[in-house]
């Protein structure tokens, strides 16, 4: 219950905090988006249930806190959570080299199912942003979830002495 | 049955056509989602103030370092210039009291019909036993043994030594100098001998001739070394002891041989005398 009740509070936060830091860093030039890394870890960690009521309630309130097409990035996020936590089942998130290069996959079909949206939708074509904006917030995505799952690792042997990533899901066991 | 082994499947299903309900409510509306939307923007907009204020904050410490460093350099900059115009004023300040002095000196040509050659003091040696100084004139500029030498403010002693380049000066002030002067008020003739940081006193003055404090004492002329006029100095103590011939009479230098910078060596009489001026006898 004090996950579903501190979600919405936690969620806006990072979403904050994320814009803020990107307005001081890069001006509105760019988003580091700290909140899809929190969505695909996740989806190595969490059950469905709730994984999926973090993606639904991260994505809106990106929504409304970024003035994107309200409901694009909720359905993005349900989206790259259900992939992530299918995909969990065959990855080991202790080898960051792995988590790195699937935050990258998983950022890369976010900015094409994008510019697919925006072509589809409105006509416009946002493929001339890709070097300059989209190319970079993959990278930044990519070496934020490194240092994300990093963190999740050293705070969970703290706390509970190993990794909380279920060993079903990893197959090691 | 059938909900409690699809519910997850249900649920997820749920979640997505919720998620395009808000979607398609945005197009249709074309104002987000309403009352939902409006919560997270209330419940966003204190921490992104605080958020803001706080970056901003930083940024401006941030800001306000780099100032900072940028004023420290600006500082030893101004300081530096600072210091190099000090010296340069201190400079300034020189050379204006040189001219003022060399001023003086050419006032005193002026004053006597003498030909002077200006030296500078580049020495001193004022121990017990000696009273000179070394100017930086010798025989190649003209000068000879016995010249006399003269401040603005007045005798002050004559070359007892002089090389090519350089000469020394015993000073008035020296135990060994002894010049025939006058005391200008009563033309007392008498000698004036050094007597070392006390000044000088008159020798030979009788106890019954008029001398008394505050008098002006004057070169006589009687030597061939000092002509006659020049001031020397003024009568600082008289004592007359009742024992003895002669009065005890101490006389104070005109001028300070401790400050001694430029001085004039009198090589001799001009030959020609400036339009509009007299010889003084």
């Amino acid at each position: 219950m004090i996950f579903y009740l501190a979600l919405p509070c936690w969620t806006v936060a990072l979403v904050v905090f994320q814009n803020v830091l990107a307005d001081v860093l890069f001006s509105g030039w760019l988003v580091i988006e700290a909140s899809l890394v929190v969505v695909i870890c996740a989806g190595f960690r969490l059950d469905i249930v709730r994984g999926l009521i973090l993606a639904f309630v991260t994505g809106f309130v990106f929504d409304c806190l970024t003035g994107s097409v309200t409901g694009l990035f909720t359905l993005l996020y349900m989206m790259i959570f259900l992939l992530t936590f299918f995909v969990s089942e065959r990855l080991v998130t202790e080898k960051l080299y792995i988590i790195a290069f699937f935050s990258l996959i998983c950022a890369c079909l976010e900015t094409v199912f994008l510019i697919l949206f925006y072509q589809w939708v409105y006509g416009i074509n946002l493929a001339g942003s890709l070097p300059s904006v989209f190319f970079p917030q993959v990278l930044i995505v990519c070496f934020l979830s490194v240092g994300f799952f990093h963190a999740m690792h050293r705070i969970e042997e703290v706390i509970y002495g190993k990794s909380m990533q279920s060993p079903q899901r990893t197959g090691t066991l | 049955m059938f909900f409690k082994n699809y519910r997850i499947v249900i649920f997820v299903c749920a979640l997505f056509f919720a998620a395009l309900i808000v979607l398609s409510y945005h197009f249709r509306q074309d104002a987000g989602a309403g009352l939902a939307k409006k919560m997270v923007l209330e419940a966003a907009a204190p921490l992104q103030y605080v958020l803001s204020s706080a970056i901003g904050a930083v940024g401006k410490s941030w800001d306000r370092y780099v100032h900072l460093v940028g004023l420290q350099e600006e500082n030893d900059r101004l300081r530096r210039t600072v210091e190099n115009l000090k010296s340069e004023l201190v400079q300034y300040r020189e050379d204006h009291l040189e001219a003022e002095r060399l001023r003086q000196h050419l006032a005193l040509q002026h004053q006597y019909d003498f030909k002077f050659l200006a030296a500078r003091v580049i020495g001193r040696e004022q121990a017990a036993l000696s009273k000179t100084v070394i100017i930086n004139k010798g025989s190649a500029h003209g000068l000879k043994l016995g010249m006399p030498v003269v401040a603005p403010a007045g005798l002050i002693g004559r070359l007892t030594d002089v090389s090519w380049h350089t000469s020394k000066v015993l000073l008035i002030i020296d135990e060994s100098s002894n010049v025939d002067v006058l005391v200008q008020r009563t033309r007392v003739q008498s000698i004036l001998r050094g007597a070392g940081p006390r000044g000088c006193t008159l020798k030979y003055v009788s106890k019954i001739q008029d001398v008394k404090e505050g008098d002006i004492v004057v070169s006589s002329g009687m030597s061939t070394v000092f002509p006659k006029g020049f001031l020397i100095g003024v009568v600082s103590r008289v004592d007359r002891q009742e024992v003895g011939l002669f009065a005890n009479i101490r006389v104070t230098p005109f001028a300070d041989f401790s400050k001694l910078e430029e001085v004039m060596v009198l090589e001799g009489e001009r030959t020609e005398i400036p339009k509009g001026k007299t010889k003084k006898q």
